[in-house]
């Protein structure tokens, strides 16, 4: 099995990469790439630990070929903000204390800024942000605060009328 | 897991690939099944032909008659169109309840419909709408009822180098309403213990139905129609009473397996309860629309 050249936007930079084809993106990520941030736990996207943005939209990395994202633009915890110019999410999920053991956050604000970034401007019911993160699991069961996170970086996010 | 992996750009190029690769060759789109049976070596193909570069895969349109869904269409994407807010919402009902939002951004519908899982819970939404396939493969295009198209668990009538390119279906009538239910062991994620469509639409007085489709997945082999209960209900005034001999015909026309996820009992005990349950969604959705 060859490898091949994989060419993509991994948080705005352009990366090429040597892939096999049967490296997932979790896999290149990680272990080619280097970027910790996206965690590996279940790898049959029920547990959202490794979700990732691809052209915006939440994907699991987990079981999405490399070679699917080629030419695409990923977006992982690394890209969204850094501690001087926090992601209005990742203010909001530190001062609501919605982090426990913290494997999940990645993925949990990664989901949530797909979700927000569907309908910019928004604010969306508590039901609505429940049916939205499904998909990522929090072992901790900190669910309550991490939708009151959500919530409220959705009412910033709508007020200041850009995402950051 | 290991395999060679190939990008053709057009569906002949795609057909000839697999035609010349065949049998060790799979097509992938989403992927969001595939990978997972590769990676619990269910399947162990050499080759995979990944179909996300072919034009003309994905959208949705409103055409003369209907609408014309590409088979590469996600989710997330049918579940957010304007379109199927009307009398379509069964469609967004069903397509909401497919894993969560990262698998429905990727998820397809012809990826669900031609894995033929008994449980597949967009499938039932399609076959009230009696919708049709295209088939695009070595000898052209065939058009296929979506209710023939699946045979069996895992089978279909789709060959080796066949690609299900697109679904179509016919418009509502007035008077018409559909319904999505589903059962499982808990509110997401969740593979169905049953689920329940329903189409229905009533003559101009509100007081009898004209038209009467149900479709139920998890409770047989493969998703079905349950004739009976759909002839049942022409001509018979809506409401309580024959929508629960519609539920009562239905689960007769069941054949569910006892699994890891319920007993047989229990569904057939469930068909009857949603099927009912979704006709009188159905009703109040096509009263209130009057209003």
């Amino acid at each position: 099995m060859s490898r091949t050249n994989l060419d993509i936007l991994i948080n705005g930079e352009r990366h090429q990469i040597l892939i096999e084809p049967h490296w997932t993106l979790l896999h290149v990520l990680r272990n080619v790439v280097g970027m910790m941030g996206t965690k590996e736990n279940c790898l049959e996207a029920e547990c959202g630990v490794c979700t990732v943005l691809l052209d915006g939209k939440s994907v699991n990395s987990c079981i999405l070929l490399a070679a699917q994202a080629a030419g695409r633009s990923v977006t992982t915890i690394e890209g969204i903000g850094n501690p001087e110019h926090l992601h209005p999410l990742q203010a909001a999920f530190i001062e609501c204390g919605a982090v426990q053991c913290g494997y999940c956050i990645p993925g949990m604000i990664l989901t949530a800024k797909s979700f927000l970034d569907e309908n910019p401007g928004r604010r969306p019911s508590r039901e609505e942000i429940r049916e939205a993160i499904a998909g990522t699991l929090c072992r901790c069961t900190g669910y309550r605060k991490i939708v009151d996170a959500v919530a409220l970086a959705a009412e910033r996010m709508s007020i200041e009328g850009a995402d950051s | 897991m290991s395999f060679d992996l190939h990008k053709p750009t057009t569906i002949s190029e795609a057909v000839g690939l697999a035609t010349q690769l065949a049998p060790r060759a799979r097509y992938i789109a989403g992927g969001t099944d595939l990978i997972i049976q590769i990676n619990r070596k269910k399947v162990s193909p050499d080759h995979l032909i990944d179909l996300g570069q072919l034009p003309g895969l994905v959208g949705i349109t409103e055409t003369a008659d209907g609408y014309w869904l590409g088979a590469l269409t996600n989710y997330r994407s049918i579940e957010l169109h304007p379109a199927f807010q009307g009398n379509l919402s069964g469609l967004i009902e069903a397509a909401r309840v497919v894993g969560g939002h990262q698998v429905r951004n990727v998820a397809t519908v012809g990826g669900n419909i031609v894995n033929a899982s008994p449980a597949a819970d967009f499938v039932p939404a399609l076959l009230v709408l009696d919708a049709d396939l295209e088939i695009a493969g070595p000898a052209g295009n065939r058009t296929m009822a979506l209710r023939e198209f699946v045979l069996g668990p895992g089978k279909t009538t789709l060959g080796p180098e066949e690609i299900v390119t697109s679904i179509r279906f016919a418009r509502l009538p007035d008077r018409s309403a559909t319904a999505f239910l589903k059962e499982g062991r808990r509110k997401a994620m969740e593979i169905s213990v049953v689920c329940v469509a329903a189409c229905l639409t009533l003559d101009a007085s509100g007081s009898r139905c004209l038209s009467a489709r149900l479709a139920i997945g998890a409770a047989a082999p493969t998703s079905i129609r349950p004739k009976q209960a759909e002839a049942y209900l022409i001509h018979e005034p809506p409401g309580r009473a024959s929508f629960t001999e519609a539920g009562r015909l239905a689960a007769e026309a069941s054949a569910p397996i006892s699994d890891v996820r319920a007993l047989a009992e229990y569904r057939r005990h469930l068909v009857a309860v949603m099927v009912e349950r979704a006709l009188t969604i159905c009703h109040r959705r096509i009263a209130e629309e009057r209003r």
